[in-house]
């Protein structure tokens, strides 16, 4: 049994942030170097890790959220290593070398306290997409780890000369550079039952890229557990 | 079936097959990378004693014939021969590499895989990722080793230096020394000489179950040192992977796995758990000589190496291969470290980045191929509508994302379709894709397989077409029978040239018909048209008496001459 266990154990620590197997992210938690990860996204943890639900600082920072039913972030201290994970989604770890990025809100799964963040109301017609209504700007350097449902995808916009249309409820992350506008294709007929079941996009132009998952989960994945 | 091998996994070859004449395929998907797989014939020792028993390209077969490479064939990127009972005694261990040959990561690496067939039948199969991986140029993918016989073990173990820290490893040597420049060396191959005295240290070291976590802190001088110079390096870096270590030893504090199988992990080939191996070095230094890699004298300058200061941590002084820029100090690993966590200086993380963005997001890169279909990963399908002029019908809603200039339209299913939609409860509608651009098709996650129609058809049940081209022909038939929920089974039968995109939840399996093949009427995905299919229904009495059962009482038979097969999911809707 522990033999093929073993396969399993987890490999030494090379950096803050990596994932184990495709859909767990471990985290090398030190003192000082807080972490806001998702509520309720931490399945173990070694060491000593304390949780802080609805920090004042999120509290601060995003206003908006607030619904009434607390924050969709906690904010991790202490030391230890730290695993989390959501409903098996793919995680992807990425580190931000004084770069941005914008990334949907159900899709934030971890990233470093000191990374600048804020939150935005996704404008547009996307907000009735169901998706989320706000999308997390992260900015700095530090580590940031995403979900995606599925193997993710990556499309640099600035390729061609027409702009990226994406599915709000496929939508990840995006360059904070990209111009983003909601394009909606709303015909005659679809208003009357018959549409192509495709309503409205997000188009973004510039240079940038847009990370795009091969689902299109519309369950608000959102809510606070536990 | 092929079994499946994770990362650690051992196996004796003869559960695996009675054979002993064994095919060896690696298959490495990644664009714009070309790689060096080899296989190397090693001593008891570990050590490559007999360098005609290095088999690459330059050197195809070993001299008894016993390891052939047979090159790219069947979908494998690399295959080799091995005819187990041949190989020589002194031969104890083969292990299979793939090193980067130019520039360029593992992590830039897509999937891959290493499978042994036997008998035309594939019997094991260790797939792998480039997310296993990172700043690694090479990569030990998997061992055939004797104990009590010979055994196969997937080791996933990655190597920053390449193909000739590879060598290093095991002893061998090559014939020029490249400076540090992280450039390949040219590498002429088969000057290698034989390693002085096969390192003692190395045995030991990796066969023995790891002594006390704490490493000791050995003085100054390696007990090695001396005498070998070509080969000190060499026991870090391969003290974890894949020994024949008997079972795990006692589980001692984390950071240390229990299994030397389970060891490296990318991008620090060396494994701090195992803290035999580090004893020998001296505490405290980075250990880090790129450039005379491996030479005593080397220690205790690590040029520019981020690691933490000497006489702090001490146990990993991991050396990073040559070749790996090494702005980004490691954070310090729990590895063997009693005292935990705490070694971690908080100045470390910020810069102990791994690659930026664009790097770490590299492998999930869309990969234009110049097709009409393209499958980006096993989940999204890219189609270039510009190419080959003919509309696609899609499933409605499986858009993710388009670039360029399309429309989309509503499909009448027409009236067959609307029944489908009807009786099922199901809406099989479509949306008519024209124009010129690239759409990206997705659905729920579910893995696509592009099925190309050459004039032959093929039947899909209608929940599990997700995009078709519209050049092909296609028709809605029902199965009715009584027990199939919603009155009768719709399937989509499509006929001519053209692409089928066909959606499973989880990896189908494609069985051949037989006289005897059955499949849930619920699980089944597709078949070729040519293949007749009949309702049973198992009838027994147990089973009606009692009320509400729901055991699987209707399945689908399928008759057909040999050539047809049926393709099952593991997903009942």
């Amino acid at each position: 049994m522990n033999q093929q266990l073993a396969g399993y154990a987890p490999t030494p620590v090379t950096a803050r942030m990596e994932n184990h197997g495709r859909a767990m992210l471990k985290v090398a938690m030190a003192a000082g170097q807080d972490l806001y990860a998702r509520t309720g996204s931490m399945v173990a943890y070694e060491g000593f890790v304390q949780y802080e639900p609805n920090p004042p600082a999120v509290r601060q920072i995003a206003a908006q959220w607030v619904t009434g039913e607390g924050m969709p972030l906690m904010r991790c201290s202490g030391d230890g290593l730290l695993y989390l994970a959501d409903y098996g989604a793919d995680v992807v770890v990425l580190h931000l070398d004084n770069d941005a990025l914008s990334v949907n809100g159900s899709n934030v799964l971890a990233f470093d306290a000191h990374l600048q963040w804020g939150v935005e109301r996704v404008k547009g017609l996307a907000k009735f997409s169901g998706q989320g209504l706000w999308n997390v700007t992260l900015s700095g350097t530090g580590w940031v780890a995403l979900t995606s449902l599925g193997t993710p995808v990556v499309v640099d916009c600035g390729r061609g000369e027409d702009e990226t249309y994406v599915d709000p409820d496929a939508l990840v992350a995006w360059s904070p550079a990209l111009k983003v506008k909601g394009k909606r294709s709303f015909t005659a007929s679809s208003l009357i039952g018959r549409g192509s079941g495709e309503a409205y996009q997000m188009a973004f132009s510039g240079q940038g890229i847009v990370v795009v998952q091969p689902s299109e989960d519309s369950t608000d994945r959102l809510r606070v557990r536990g | 079936m092929a079994r499946e091998f994770q990362r650690g996994h051992k196996a004796r070859i003869s559960d695996l097959t009675p054979g002993t004449d064994l095919y060896v395929g690696v298959r490495i998907d990644a664009p714009g990378l070309t790689f060096d797989i080899s296989c190397f014939g090693l001593d008891a020792a570990e050590r490559l004693s007999d360098d005609r028993y290095f088999v690459f390209f330059n050197q195809p077969k070993s001299p008894e014939e016993s390891i052939q490479l047979l090159g790219a064939q069947a979908g494998d990127t690399e295959s080799f021969r091995v005819t187990l009972d041949r190989v020589p005694d002194h031969i104890h261990r083969l292990s299979f590499t793939a090193a980067i040959d130019g520039a360029g990561q593992m992590s830039g690496t897509g999937s891959g895989y290493l499978r042994i067939v036997a008998g035309g039948e594939e019997v094991a199969r260790y797939a792998f990722d480039g997310s296993e991986f990172s700043t690694e140029r090479a990569v030990m993918l998997g061992d055939f080793y004797r104990k009590d016989g010979w055994r196969f073990a997937a080791v996933g173990q990655g190597f920053d230096g390449g193909l000739e820290a590879l060598l290093k490893n095991f002893g061998g040597e090559v014939a020029e020394e490249e400076p540090a420049a992280a450039a390949p060396p040219a590498f002429a191959p088969p000057a290698f000489a034989p390693p002085a005295a096969p390192a003692p240290p190395a045995a030991p070291s990796s066969a023995a179950p790891p002594s006390p976590p704490a490493p000791a802190p050995a003085a100054g001088t390696p007990p090695f040192g001396a005498p070998v110079p070509a080969p000190a390096p060499a026991p870090q870096l391969h003290s974890a992977p894949t020994l024949a270590a008997p079972l795990a030893p006692p589980a001692a504090p984390y950071g240390d796995p229990p299994q030397p199988g389970a060891p490296g992990h990318p991008g620090q080939p060396p494994h701090p758990g195992a803290p035999a191996p580090h004893g020998q070095q001296p505490s405290g230094h980075g250990q880090t000589p790129p450039p005379g890699y491996g030479q005593p004298p080397g220690y205790g300058q690590p040029p520019g190496y981020g690691q933490p200061p000497a006489g702090a941590p001490q146990g990993y002084g991991q050396p990073p291969a040559p070749g790996q820029t090494p702005p980004h100090g490691r954070p310090p690993g729990y590895g063997g470290q009693p005292a935990p966590y705490g070694q971690q200086p908080p100045a470390a993380a910020a810069p102990a980045g791994g690659p930026g963005l664009a790097a770490a997001l590299q492998k999930y890169r869309e990969t234009p191929t110049g097709q009409r279909w393209t499958p980006q990963n096993q989940q999204l399908m890219r189609v270039d509508l510009a190419m080959g002029g003919t509309p696609v019908l899609a499933r409605q809603g499986s858009m993710v994302m388009y670039q360029g200039k399309v429309d989309f339209g509503y499909k009448g299913a027409g009236f067959t379709g609307r029944i489908v939609g009807n009786a099922t409860g199901q809406e099989m509608q479509l949306m008519r894709c024209t124009g010129r651009g690239q759409v990206f098709l997705a659905e729920d996650g579910a893995h696509l397989h592009p099925i190309e129609l050459q004039g032959d058809g093929i039947c899909v049940s209608a929940e599990n077409v997700l995009a078709f081209d519209e050049s092909l022909h296609h028709e809605v038939r029902r199965i009715e029978g009584h027990g199939i929920p919603g009155g009768a089974l719709f399937t989509m039968q499509f006929q001519g040239s053209g692409t089928v995109v066909v959606k499973t939840r989880g990896t189908p399996v494609v069985l051949p018909v037989t006289p005897t093949t059955f499949a849930d009427a619920n699980a089944v995905v597709a078949w070729s048209s040519a293949s007749q299919v009949i309702l049973s229904s198992q009838v027994r009495l147990r089973r009606n008496a009692y009320p509400g059962h729901s055991g699987e009482t209707v399945n689908l038979q399928f008759r057909g001459a040999p050539g047809n097969f049926i393709v099952v999911q593991p997903y009942e809707v």
